[in-house]
């Protein structure tokens, strides 16, 4: 059950990600790596928008789990961008290689904490 | 259904799961967002200071043919619904819908192999013919993986769909 503990570490964790993404780009005076908290808060988009557009309850109808699995696609596409995004960056020489380490590390954290609390948010509305 | 088998080792129970499945949709994402990055970053870079190359070498338009050919390609073999690829066999299901799914479906095959081996003729042709070195021939190379991953990402996605359909398959029963 998630308590009230979960909460405070899970808003605490995400504030610490927020950090690492902010210093990133703060501390090397080069803001494109922001781009990074974007990525990770549109990333499990998809998935919410296509869950609801297709009904799980019909087996026998494919077209709904074709809409499914593209946004299931999509929220991989996202999740590894986070990732490829700051190392893109880094290897044009655009950013520093410490900032992009900071701002994928931070972008983990971030999304991390979004999919937790979805995850204890769904648990919720089971019961 | 066992007296059927072809092999000595059975398929594993879990590839039929769900779960497999799903991990199979986001699996074929993530490979085909590394492929979508790698073109990016190896047009990135061809502009960026890293790119040492005197007189200087850039990636143009030919460098992205390989890879709108592979995306393409995706896209068409992702759209069909595999179930029609047997429709013939039934005799409700006439007007040659199986037929049209594998022409489309080679349309795609060829499309996305004509990615791959033509991301390699721009790596051969422009980069190792012309006597490139390492860092120059990056952009070549990043090509042809990304090209490469793309085509993974496809074959991924195309098994996984399959899962699902065996899935689905077995609930229905």
């Amino acid at each position: 059950m998630a308590g009230i503990k979960t909460i405070i570490g899970l808003s605490f964790i995400l504030a610490i990600g927020f950090l690492l993404v902010i210093l990133s780009a703060a501390l090397f005076k080069n803001y494109l790596t922001l781009l990074v908290v974007a990525t990770y808060v549109i990333a499990p988009l998809p998935n919410w928008i296509c869950g609801r557009a297709a009904n799980p309850d019909d087996f026998m109808e494919s077209s709904g789990s074709g809409v499914v699995d593209f946004g299931r696609f999509l929220t991989g596409f996202f999740v590894v961008m986070g990732i490829a995004l700051p190392t893109l960056l880094w290897h044009a020489n655009s950013i520093d290689g410490g900032a992009a380490a900071m701002s994928i590390f931070g972008g983990l954290l971030i999304y991390g904490t979004i999919i937790s609390f979805t995850l204890f948010f769904q648990e919720d509305q089971e019961f | 259904m066992s007296a059927h088998r072809l092999f000595r080792f059975p398929k594993p129970a879990w590839i039929n799961s769900a779960n497999a499945r799903t991990a199979g949709v986001y699996t074929a994402g993530a490979l085909f967002s590394l492929g979508f990055y790698l073109l990016i970053d190896v047009a990135a870079w061809s502009k960026s200071a890293m790119n040492p190359s005197d007189p200087p070498v850039h990636v143009t338009f030919v460098d992205w043919i390989p890879g709108i050919c592979s995306a393409l390609g995706m896209l068409v073999i992702n759209s069909i619904d595999k179930s029609r690829l047997s429709a013939d066999s039934f005799s409700y299901s006439g007007n040659g819908v199986a037929w049209k799914a594998r022409l489309v479906l080679f349309l795609g095959f060829a499309l996305l192999a004509g990615g791959l081996a033509g991301s390699v003729v721009v790596l051969v042709l422009k980069y190792i013919v012309s006597d490139y070195t390492w860092p120059t021939i990056w952009m070549g190379v990043g090509n042809v993986i990304a090209n490469g991953m793309v085509m993974l990402s496809s074959a991924v996605l195309w098994v996984a769909q399959n899962m699902e359909d065996e899935y689905t398959y077995n609930l229905a029963l």
